[in-house]
């Protein structure tokens, strides 16, 4: 077993992960990064299509060339990095008054690795929901993927899942591989959404689907997956007002291949065995104005804190979180914190309290479609902010940048620490 | 007239749905006789242009995979730097299939000078087979050489 001792530790080596360790060298900390993957980038690197970086770097560049941006000034910074390997546990450091982490990771080159650290940055990002997620009846053939591992499979193993596939939900991956499996001759003969409304932008509806004439069946549902050692067919049918399939208008597509685009959930196992509390909204970890999880000195950042639709964004939070970790690690005071809820139309904000000294860059997810839109900050009930939205849609995450002082900094209640209960608090809502 | 496409004896109209931003603004662009193309439906001027260009010559970024001599790295990520005539796509990707590129290659790095006017080049750095995936047995527990000697071509 090898021991090691750092100021930091990061677990994953993504876009959140990179950014983070950056950051936290900048600050002057020792920082050590743990990916399971023998290579820097995590899954930019199977995004081969362009779109990123456009609010970063104000270009429109592809996912490997958005990794490399940050894995070249990282390999210089003076980086401890562990590749091929997994970490299996966070737990506490044993021994009266000690203050530290300690993180377990298994590498097959070299072994067990038991790292001592007094902070840990969650970057795991986050998986695929799968068939499983999503109840579709029939039988079990080959033939069934999920959107993102097929793209792995196109863009880094070079193989070709299928000559012919049906891709189950709008989202953006789907509708990306819709367009890359059409590009190396595999037909993609209909794109089938659930919802009333695409998940994915329009953006990729127009260049991915309308450019290569796929039909996208809006408010339908795969009703049975069909074939016995392959697929063969998928099954698909309108749903009524009340949501039901109406089987009277059931149609077949042949196809050898089914792609799942139907979601992505935070990837948290580490993080709920180190006793780090979920948020149920967004399937990540609670956290408090300085990204800081339930579970003191374990930081959450990325997709692994909540998924976002631009990597842009990720980058921002995770240089956030890792200014306010490196803050953790010199001593600096907690300011009394604002619990934060999401209200009415709100399915989600991040993070859950304010610092009302400092800028706060909340992120939300409506419940609705809508435009014209008006997002309120209400605190004790009082509206303090409120922001004018053109367009709001499930699918596109809202920014939202509170400025220092905008909310009173003295109110009734109000805890002096992280933990101390609170009277007053703050509510995000849409109208 | 059917599917947002149709031909009067005046010249074409052609309905889209705007991705200059989210909102998704439902254009109609219409060609008259002499070949003056107008743009409705749009809520601000990037709307006009994307219609215009949408009508007379629509252009993509174009992205792909050529394969690579490597076993640990079949596949090399590439894109045009400027966007191309979507219908010359199908030639390009013909090319690009054909071919099998020898590792390293490094990010930027130019495989087709020019295309449509446009450069073919690599988007991701990627080492030879010989240099080993990662630290052997016993090797410094940084990780550190091994990460710089994979990512980073010489």
């Amino acid at each position: 077993m090898i021991a090691r001792s750092v100021d930091a530790l990061v677990v994953g080596g993504g876009s959140a992960g990179l950014a983070a360790a950056l950051r936290l060298r900048e600050a002057g900390a020792s920082v050590a990064v743990v990916e399971r993957e023998p290579f820097l980038g995590g899954i930019l690197l199977q995004c081969i299509h362009s779109g990123f970086g456009l609010h970063e770097f104000g270009e429109d560049l592809t996912g490997p060339e958005y990794a490399e941006r940050f894995i070249r000034p990282a390999l210089r910074a003076g980086i401890e990095f562990y590749l091929d390997a997994t970490v299996t546990e966070i737990g506490e450091e044993p021994g009266e008054g000690a203050a530290g982490r300690t993180v377990i990771a298994l590498s097959r080159s070299l072994g067990v690795v038991r790292f001592t650290t007094r902070a840990v940055v969650l970057a795991m990002g986050c998986r695929e929901r799968n068939r499983g997620n999503v109840a579709i009846a029939g039988t079990r053939p080959a033939g069934v993927f999920t959107a993102g591992l097929a793209q792995r499979l196109v863009n880094i193993e070079g193989c070709v899942p299928g000559r012919s596939a049906v891709i189950i939900g709008s989202g953006d991956i789907g509708l990306i591989m819709a367009r890359r499996l059409t590009l190396v001759g595999c037909e993609v003969r209909a794109v089938v959404e659930i919802q009333s409304y695409p998940s994915g932008n329009t953006r990729n509806i127009v260049q991915c689907l309308n450019d290569y004439s796929i039909p996208l069946h809006l408010g339908h549902v795969v009703t049975r997956i069909e074939g016995r050692d392959r697929v063969e067919a998928v099954r698909v049918a309108p749903l009524s007002t009340e949501g039901e399939a109406m089987t009277g208008r059931e149609f077949r597509i042949p196809c050898d291949t089914v792609l799942l685009s139907v979601g992505l959930i935070p990837e948290n196992e580490l993080s709920r065995g180190a006793g780090v509390p979920i948020n149920e909204g967004t399937g990540g970890p609670w956290v408090d104005a300085d990204y800081m999880t339930g579970a003191r000195g374990i930081f959450a950042c990325g997709n692994v804190l909540h998924v976002h639709d631009l990597v842009d964004f990720v980058t921002e939070e995770a240089r956030l979180c890792a200014g306010r970790a490196a803050a953790f690690l010199a001593g600096a005071p907690v300011e009394a914190m604002l619990p934060v809820s999401a209200g009415a139309n709100v399915r989600s904000v991040v993070p859950n309290s304010c610092a009302p000294s400092r800028e706060t860059v909340f992120t939300l997810r409506s419940l609705v479609v809508k435009n014209d839109a008006r997002l309120i900050v209400r605190v004790g009930g009082q509206e303090v902010r409120a922001k004018r939205l053109a367009h709001v849609q499930p699918s596109e995450m809202i920014r939202f940048v509170l400025e220092p002082g905008a909310v009173p900094q003295a109110l009734p209640g109000m805890p002096s620490s992280r933990a101390a209960p609170t009277v007053s608090s703050m509510e995000v809502s849409l109208q | 007239m059917s599917a947002g496409r149709g031909r009067t004896s005046a010249g074409s109209r052609k309905e889209l749905v705007c991705i200059a931003c989210p909102i998704g603004c439902r254009l109609v662009v219409t060609t008259d006789a002499s070949e003056e193309t107008t743009v409705t439906g749009n809520r601000c001027a990037r709307g006009e242009s994307y219609g215009k260009e949408e009508v007379l010559a629509p252009k993509r970024i174009l992205t792909a995979v050529v394969p690579t001599d490597s076993a640990r790295f079949p596949c090399a990520p590439v894109r045009t730097d400027h966007a191309i005539r979507r219908e010359k796509a199908g030639t390009l990707l013909a090319d690009l299939y054909g071919r099998t590129v020898k590792l390293p290659v490094r990010e930027g790095q130019v495989l087709i000078e020019d295309f449509d006017g446009a450069r073919v080049v690599f988007t991701r750095t990627l080492p030879p087979d010989e240099v080993p995936a990662v630290g052997k047995a016993g090797s410094e527990p940084e990780g550190q050489d091994e990460v710089t000697r994979l990512q980073q071509s010489p």
